[in-house]
């Protein structure tokens, strides 16, 4: 996993909550297995997102801050947050285009359905 | 170097029991609420059995870069003194991996009950290359490499307590598990030998998980699975290692589910790959429960005779099987080519393998120990430097004992006494090692069966083949039958390669 999507309990507020851009936070864990498994794809999106969305990576077991704090019961659980507001929520393994979907549908659902044109050639409106 | 950003929450000398708490997901909201309301939920913090001196700290805090205890080495950074025990370390790949670590500064310690050597004795075989007896290896190891190795005889199935006593006592940072019986023929000879290997295999790992779990819950295993367990399946689907990648989905009735993280299907060829099927799971759940490590390591045949350290000293060289019970394809071919017995492919012959040399199969172990999984990981590795189908390597080895050792090398096809596909897809996929461990081949296929064949050929060697060359020749069928099998072909090497040469310029064309 790449170093700078990892989040903590400690800069979580400042990475998360208030980030200027929507955050799809993927909690996971180390024993499970489906969580692992995520790893290249949530690589992938970071960088096909870039700059529209931030993806972050938290390890509920070593931040019990915000594991509890967003009552995670399961692994991996997708969170995204807009303006620090829980958006979506999704538990388990999710395949590429199920994630690409949600955040799609989610963050821009007129403009996608309308244009019928992938995110990367709707225009965000802030 | 592939583990220099992994923190002590990975390494084995880390203290986290009772300090972090792993049950919070997957819980009744019932529990969970509890755990909400009693919780301070500060931060994590562990010890270091290795330097008590840090105290209480954050364990992601240092990595092992970072660390004194981490130090530079060939094969990534390795815990300075690492305790490695191997299960099985006299056996062919437990004894070269035993002079391996120990060259590497760890401090090895092994069990073993001398089962290979007994079910070699039974069957009327023996290793074709001698071996000394475990005193004498011992002491070996003493004089010519300056490495003292820490041997009990034990045998992990049925005596459980007296391992746990060992484990106690040594507390290994690492536990390289190798303690199985690796034959598919010979547990299907009869009924006894199936129950044998099965019991032996499944439960003799079975209770060294649940020790883990009392006495070394940091430790990793690397357990020795097979490539066999995924079988051939004929769709050619890629072989996955161990799990389903996130972007593998299942597509019914216009709905897509992500089948990453679920174990691949399993189809094991015969009731010995069966128990590492079972391994498998009984690991996997290990992990799950008690938030054990472990690596898998779904291995190729491993075939060859060469490490640094075997060759080093008559004393010191591992052991090789070549009768049909426990010598493996390569290892059969060189000595077949060595006394004049044409090559026995099974049936069409078209089987295609993975396949590795002994001493990259060593670089990988050691590669697996210096990174150790995180706390619950289970993670699967398919160990293989490549792949090559049965007739392929029968012309490899053919060509190299013709050229170079002037051997009279032919081929034979002849009755399969396996139920197997003997023309199959075979697409494995074998990214870990390389990607995530760093690891390299470096040995070729041709030069290790070149040294083969210079070993084999040495006179006391060569008497040794042809002593027991009779039990080259399949016996066993998997229907139960016991007789030879039938030539159904014997072609020349010559033939077979002009054959081959026409048949690509044919596809060229």
């Amino acid at each position: 996993m790449k170093k700078k999507l990892r989040v903590t309990d400690s800069d979580f507020e400042e990475e998360v909550i208030d980030s200027p851009i929507p955050v799809l936070v993927d909690f996971w864990a180390s024993w499970c297995i489906p969580s692992q498994m995520m790893i290249p794809v949530i690589d992938k999106l970071d960088k096909e997102y870039d700059k529209k969305v931030k993806i972050r990576k938290l390890n509920v077991d070593q931040n019990p801050k915000m594991r509890n704090k967003h009552k995670i019961q399961g692994c991996p659980t997708f969170i995204l947050f807009k303006d620090g507001v829980e958006l979506m929520r999704k538990v388990g393994a999710q395949s590429e285009n199920q994630l690409r979907e949600i955040i799609d549908s989610l963050l821009w659902p007129a403009e996608v359905k309308k244009s019928k044109k992938s995110y990367k050639e709707v225009k965000i409106e802030k | 170097m592939h583990n220099k950003d992994s923190t002590c929450w990975n390494c084995p000398a880390i203290d986290l029991a009772g300090k972090v708490d792993f049950r919070a997901c997957g819980q009744s909201v019932e529990e969970f609420r509890k755990r909400m309301d009693l919780e301070d939920s500060g931060q994590i913090v562990a010890e270091c059995k290795r330097r008590p001196d840090l105290g209480y700290y954050d364990p992601m805090s240092i990595t092992f870069k970072e660390c004194p205890e981490w130090q530079k080495g060939p094969y990534g950074y390795l815990l300075r003194d690492m305790r490695v025990m191997i299960l099985g370390i006299d056996g062919y790949l437990g004894w070269a991996l035993a002079l391996w670590l120990g060259n590497l500064g760890c401090q090895v310690s092994g069990v073993d009950n001398y089962s290979r050597r007994d079910w070699i004795k039974e069957r009327g075989a023996h290793t074709v290359i001698p071996i000394s007896r475990m005193s004498a290896r011992l002491k070996a190891a003493r004089e010519v490499l300056d490495i003292n190795l820490n041997f009990r005889e034990i045998d992990i199935l049925n005596e459980r307590e007296r391992l746990k006593e060992f484990v106690d006592e040594v507390k290994p940072e690492a536990i390289v598990h190798y303690g199985e019986c690796p034959s598919a023929p010979y547990s299907m000879i009869d009924a006894d030998h199936a129950v044998y290997v099965q019991k032996n295999n499944v439960l003799g790992t079975l209770g060294a998980l649940f020790i883990m779990r009392d006495l070394v819950p940091e430790t990793s295993m690397i357990k020795l699975g097979t490539m066999g367990e995924y079988g051939t399946p004929l769709t050619g689907r890629p072989l996955y290692e161990g799990m389903f990648p996130a972007d593998a989905v299942l597509t019914w009735k216009e709905q897509e589910w992500s089948l990453g993280g679920e174990l691949t299907p399993r189809d094991p060829p015969s009731f010995y790959h069966t128990s590492k099927v079972q391994d498998t799971y009984n690991i996997v759940e290990a992990c799950k429960y008690w938030w054990l490590r472990s690596y898998d390591v779904m291995q190729g045949v491993i075939y060859g005779v060469h490490t640094e350290h075997v060759s080093a000293d008559p004393r010191l060289r591992t052991r090789l099987d070549i009768d049909e019970w426990f010598g493996t394809v390569v290892n059969r071919f060189v000595a077949q080519a060595i006394v004049g017995i044409p090559l026995t492919l099974y049936g069409a012959g078209e089987q295609i393998r993975g396949f590795m040399a002994l001493e990259d199969a060593m670089q990988c172990m050691t590669r697996l120990i210096a990174s150790p999984p995180e706390p619950g990981q289970y993670a699967v590795v398919n160990q293989m430097s490549g792949y090559h189908s049965m007739r392929e390597l029968a012309k490899t080895v053919a060509k190299i004992g013709k050229k170079e050792f002037n051997l009279p090398v032919n081929i034979q096809r002849v009755e399969n006494p396996r139920v197997e596909s003997e023309r199959h897809p075979f697409n494995p996929i074998y990214e870990n090692l390389p990607k995530k461990f760093g690891f390299k081949p470096i040995v070729s296929l041709e030069e290790e069966i070149y040294r083969m064949f210079e070993l084999l050929t040495q006179p006391n060697i060569k008497s040794r083949i042809e002593e027991k060359k009779h039990h080259i020749i399949p016996k066993t069928w998997w229907s139960g039958e016991k007789r030879k099998v039938e030539t159904i072909e014997i072609f020349e090497l010559e033939r077979e390669i002009a054959r081959s040469e026409k048949k690509a310029k044919s596809h060229g064309q």
